[in-house]
C-alpha cells in the first residue's frame, strides 16, 4: 500500500469516527431503555427518524436556521418517545417481553409507513450547518458539517451522563435500572421514571435523526432499519446498559465500517461489521467494558 | 382463481416460515435468523434444481439438511447469550446471509442462458413448476402437503416427552436444569428443527416465485417469522397458522381496498393486537375455552343419545 491509500485509509477513518457519534447516540437510547425497563425498543431508531422528518415541518411553515430545525427535532423526539411508551409498553404486562418486542415491532412499521405516507416515499433534504466550512490539516480534510454533528453529539452526551450522574432524576433512573422494587420502596415512581426515560431517549434520537439528516444531506424511510441494525449491534457490542461502552463501541463501529468501506466497496461493508459483532458475542459477550468473567 | 391459489400458497410458505420460528419461541428464545435460514433453503434448492438439474423433493431435502446444520452450528455460539443480545446475534446472522447472497455471484451457461444467482439482481429463472407442467393447483396442493407433515410432525412433538422438555426450557430455564435437562442441547436442537422447517420453506418459496433476490430476505421478513407465532401464540401450531391467515390472508390482502391506509393499519393492528391480547390471539385460556365447548357440546349429544 503506497502512502496515498495510506493518506486516503486514515482520512475515510477520521469521517467515520465523526460520524460514528450519531450510532453512540443511537447505542446510548437502546442502553438506556434496556437499562431501566429490560426491554428492547426496536421502534426506537425509527422514531428518531420520525423526529428528524417531523422537524422539517417548521421549514415547511416559516424560513428557520438549520439551529431551530435542530432544536425541534429533539423535541419532537421527546414527545414521540413519551407516545410511544404509552402504547407500546404501559399497557402490557411486564413478565411477557415478547409481546412488547412485537408491539415495538408494530409501532416501527407504523412510524415508517406514516413517513411514507405523508411525504409519498420521497427523500428530502436535510439542513446542514457549516458545510462550506472544510478544515485541512496536512494531507487531511476536515468536513465542517461531520465536525458540527460530532460536536453536537459530544455535547449531548456530556449533557445525558451529567444528568445521569448529578441529578435526582438520575439517581432516581438509576435505581430503578438496579432493582425497580427496591426503588419504589423508596417512594421513587417507577410509572414516572419509566416514561421520563422513554422521553429524555426520545430527545437523544431526535438529536441523532436531525445529526444523520445534516451529515448525509437527506432523509428517508429506508435509513430506519438499518439505523435499527446498527443502534443494536453498538448497543451489544458496548455491553448492554454501559453508557461508555455505546459511547465507544459506536465511534469504533463507524469508524471502522468507512475503513471497511474504503477496502472492500459499500455493498460487502456491512458484512464485516456482523461478524465483528459476531466475534465480540463469542469472545466478550458481556461488551467492551464487561467485568472480566469469574466466579461469583 | 389464480390469484386466490397464490394467496394460499403464501399463506403455505409464510406458515412453514412461522413454525420454524415457532419452534425455537418454545424454548423461550426469540431468533430473528430465520430468514437467514429461509434464504439459505431457497438459494440451495433454486441452484440444485436450476444448475445441478435435480428433482424438487431431494432439493428441498438438501436445502433443509444444509439449513439446519447452518442453524446448528450458529446455534452453539449464538445460544450462549439471551435475551436481547440473543436477538440482536441472530439478527446479525441474518443479515450477514443476506448480505452474502447480496455478494454471491455463481452463474453457469445453461442452453445459451447464464442462470444462477447474480448478486444484487438476484437469482432468476428457477422454472421448475412450469418447465415440468405443474399447475398452480398442483403447486398449492405440493406446498401443502408439506405443511401438513410438518404441522402433523411439530403437534406430535409437541405431545410428547420433547415438546414437554421444550417447553419446560422455555417457562424456566433453572428449574428445567436442576430437573436434568441439558439446556444447551434442547437450544440447539430446537434451532436445528426450526432451520430444518425454514430450510424447507425457503425451497418452495424459491420455485413458487422462480425469482429470489436478497432484499426479500431481510429483517422484515425475519420479524414477521417471529411476528406470526407471537401474535397467534405458543399454546399449539395451529395458532401460527391463524396469525398467518390473519397477517397475510386479511391484512396484507383482504385490506387491499383501502389503499395507502393498509400499509398504516397493518403497523396500528398489531400494536393493537398486542395491547389487547398479550399472550397471543389464541392463547391458553382461548384453547381451554373451546375445550370446554366442545366437551360440553358432546356431554349434551351422550345425554341426548342416552335418553
Amino acid at each position: 500500500m503506497d502512502y496515498l491509500d495510506f493518506i486516503d485509509a486514515v482520512q475515510s477513518l477520521a469521517d467515520g469516527v465523526l460520524f460514528g457519534t450519531t450510532y453512540a447516540l443511537l447505542g446510548i437510547g437502546f442502553t438506556l431503555i434496556f437499562g431501566v425497563m429490560h426491554k428492547i425498543n426496536l421502534s426506537y431508531a425509527a422514531a428518531s427518524i420520525g423526529a428528524a422528518y417531523a422537524s422539517l415541518l417548521v421549514l415547511a411553515v416559516m424560513k428557520a436556521p438549520p439551529a431551530l430545525v435542530f432544536l425541534v427535532a429533539a423535541a419532537a423526539g421527546g414527545v414521540i418517545g413519551g407516545v410511544v411508551y404509552l402504547i407500546g409498553f404501559r399497557f402490557i404486562p411486564l413478565a411477557n417481553p415478547l409481546a412488547t418486542l412485537m408491539s415495538t415491532v408494530g409501532l416501527l412499521l407504523l412510524i415508517d409507513e406514516i413517513i411514507v405516507h405523508t411525504t409519498q416515499g420521497v427523500p428530502l433534504n436535510y439542513p446542514a450547518l457549516f458545510s462550506d466550512v472544510i478544515i485541512r490539516a496536512g494531507p487531511f480534510t476536515l468536513r465542517g458539517d461531520l465536525m458540527f454533528v460530532f460536536l453536537i453529539g459530544c455535547t449531548c452526551m456530556a449533557v445525558l451522563l451529567t444528568l445521569l450522574y448529578r441529578t435526582r432524576l438520575g439517581i432516581a433512573t438509576r435505581a430503578v435500572s438496579q432493582q425497580p422494587t427496591a426503588a419504589q420502596l423508596c417512594g421513587i415512581s417507577v410509572d414516572n421514571v419509566n416514561v421520563l426515560t422513554f422521553v429524555i431517549t426520545g430527545v437523544v434520537g431526535g438529536i441523532a435523526g436531525a445529526m444523520i439528516g445534516a451529515a448525509i444531506g437527506m432523509l428517508s424511510p429506508l435509513l430506519s432499519l438499518p439505523l435499527t441494525v446498527k443502534g443494536l449491534v453498538v448497543t451489544v457490542i458496548g455491553g448492554l446498559g454501559s453508557i461508555p461502552g455505546a459511547i465507544i463501541a459506536g465511534l469504533l463501529v463507524g469508524g471502522l465500517e468507512n475503513v471497511f468501506q474504503f477496502f472492500r466497496g459499500v455493498s460487502e461493508r456491512d458484512l464485516y461489521i456482523m461478524l465483528l459483532l459476531f466475534v465480540f458475542l463469542v469472545f466478550r459477550p458481556g461488551g467492551i467494558f464487561a467485568a472480566a468473567p469469574g466466579r461469583d | 382463481m389464480d390469484f386466490y391459489l397464490g394467496l394460499v400458497q403464501i399463506i403455505g410458505v409464510h406458515t412453514l416460515l412461522g413454525l420454524s420460528a415457532y419452534c425455537v419461541l418454545l424454548t423461550g428464545q426469540v431468533s430473528l435468523a430465520q430468514a437467514g435460514f429461509f434464504a439459505i433453503g431457497a438459494y440451495v434448492a433454486g441452484m440444485l434444481t436450476v444448475l445441478a438439474g435435480w428433482p424438487i423433493v431431494p432439493a428441498l431435502l438438501v436445502a433443509a439438511i444444509v439449513a439446519g446444520a447452518m442453524a446448528c452450528a450458529v446455534g452453539f455460539p449464538a445460544l450462549r447469550v439471551k435475551g436481547l443480545m440473543l436477538v440482536v446475534a441472530t439478527v446479525a446472522f441474518g443479515e450477514a446471509v443476506r448480505l452474502f447472497f447480496f455478494n454471491f455471484n455463481y452463474q453457469l451457461e445453461r442452453g445459451g442462458f447464464h442462470l444462477g444467482p447474480h448478486g444484487g439482481e438476484g437469482f432468476r429463472q428457477i422454472r421448475y413448476f412450469p418447465e415440468h407442467g405443474w399447475s398452480t393447483l398442483e403447486v398449492m396442493l405440493f406446498i401443502w402437503l408439506v405443511v401438513v407433515l410438518v404441522m402433523a410432525a411439530l403437534w406430535w412433538m409437541d405431545h410428547s416427552r420433547a415438546g414437554a422438555t421444550f417447553r419446560a426450557v422455555g417457562e424456566d430455564e433453572l428449574a428445567a436444569q436442576s430437573s436434568g435437562i441439558n439446556i444447551t442441547a434442547v437450544k440447539v436442537s430446537a434451532m436445528t428443527i426450526g432451520g430444518v422447517i425454514a430450510g424447507v420453506g425457503g425451497g418452495l418459496f424459491a420455485h413458487y416465485t422462480t425469482h429470489i433476490e436478497h432484499v426479500q430476505f431481510g429483517v422484515v421478513l425475519a420479524t414477521f417469522a417471529v411476528a406470526y407465532p407471537i401474535l397467534g401464540g405458543l399454546s399449539n401450531v395451529f395458532g401460527t397458522l391463524i396469525a398467518v391467515i390473519f397477517i397475510q390472508g386479511f391484512l396484507i390482502e383482504g385490506l387491499r381496498f383501502m389503499g395507502d391506509w393498509r400499509n398504516l393499519l397493518f403497523g396500528g393492528l398489531i400494536v393493537l393486537a398486542m395491547n389487547v391480547r398479550p399472550r397471543g390471539l389464541i392463547d391458553a385460556g382461548t384453547v381451554a375455552a373451546i375445550r370446554r365447548f366442545v366437551l360440553r357440546c358432546l356431554g349434551k349429544g351422550k345425554e341426548r343419545a342416552g335418553a
